[in-house]
């Protein structure tokens, strides 16, 4: 994933992007633990998600979590399979959320963790 | 821009998070959930086959529509809730120790969209018997014997 350039903190700065942080290894080896992303959260008010875009979503069961995962198929009747990067099963294990709960397309690496 | 991202990571670290556990921390799954929508689900495609079909009041049309809405909803609900603890809950151990146990999420996810689309007796009785088996499975993996039990 490429690291935020100027465009990407301009539109930062202007609140068009959100910075995240994220928990967890799941989405390894692209991020890990304490990576800072930035995220747009209009991306999908103006296209449908595409498969292989990076997205946080809501937790079809546990309100309030948002989780970081990369699509890896979109099914007709609208439900939308997420899964991370993570090769190992144990540290992995997909989802199926309904379209309305992705929140936005992660768009750059802010800053990797220290 | 580098120096700026990384000290604005280092002193001011971003205050929203985002989970990128295997699923969710809590890891409450619970089959009952599905059982409860598919059960609406029964009891409503029930209570529109009860339905008198000449009756062409305001009334009974109104009341068809709002079964066959809550009939559907509730057939969804079902599915997502199955297709949750499929995906969520059980892992590649549980696979070999019930070696039928894709086919039998595969087929009660396409018993709820039949309950969902049609209205079926015979269909909606079947997806709560499939549910039956995934709550026996379910609590199995947990070394747990919980009773299977209806509302109704």
């Amino acid at each position: 994933m490429r690291e935020s350039g100027g465009k990407e903190i301009l539109l930062w700065l202007i609140r068009l992007r959100q910075r995240y942080r994220v928990r967890g290894t799941s989405m390894l080896p692209l991020l890990g633990a304490d990576d800072e992303v930035l995220v747009d959260l209009r991306a999908y008010h103006r296209q449908p998600p595409r498969i292989g875009d990076i997205v946080i979503a809501s937790h079809p069961t546990q309100a309030g979590l948002q989780v970081i995962k990369r699509i890896k198929r979109i099914h007709e009747d609208g439900l939308i399979h997420l899964q991370g990067d993570n090769p190992d099963p144990a540290q992995n294990s997909p989802s199926l959320v309904p379209a309305r709960l992705i929140l936005g397309r992660v768009t750059s690496l802010f800053a990797p963790a220290a | 821009m580098k120096l700026l991202t990384r000290t604005m990571h280092k002193f001011f670290p971003a205050q929203m998070t985002v989970s990128a556990h295997c699923d969710g921390p809590c890891g409450v799954y619970d089959p009952a959930s599905a059982r409860i929508a598919a059960e609406a689900a029964l009891s409503m495609t029930k209570k529109i086959l009860a339905l008198d079909p000449n009756d062409r009041s305001h009334a009974a049309a109104n009341t068809l529509a709002r079964f066959i809405s809550i009939k559907e909803e509730q057939a969804q609900l079902a599915k997502t809730d199955l297709l949750v603890l499929w995906t969520d809950y059980f892992k590649p151990p549980h696979l070999e120790q019930y070696p039928d146990l894709h086919d039998t999420f595969w087929k009660a996810a396409k018993l709820c969209s039949a309950v969902k689309v049609e209205v079926s007796l015979e269909k909606a009785e079947e997806l709560m018997k499939a549910i039956n088996k995934i709550h026996s499975i379910f609590w199995a993996t947990k070394g747990r014997e919980v009773p299977y039990y209806t509302a109704s």
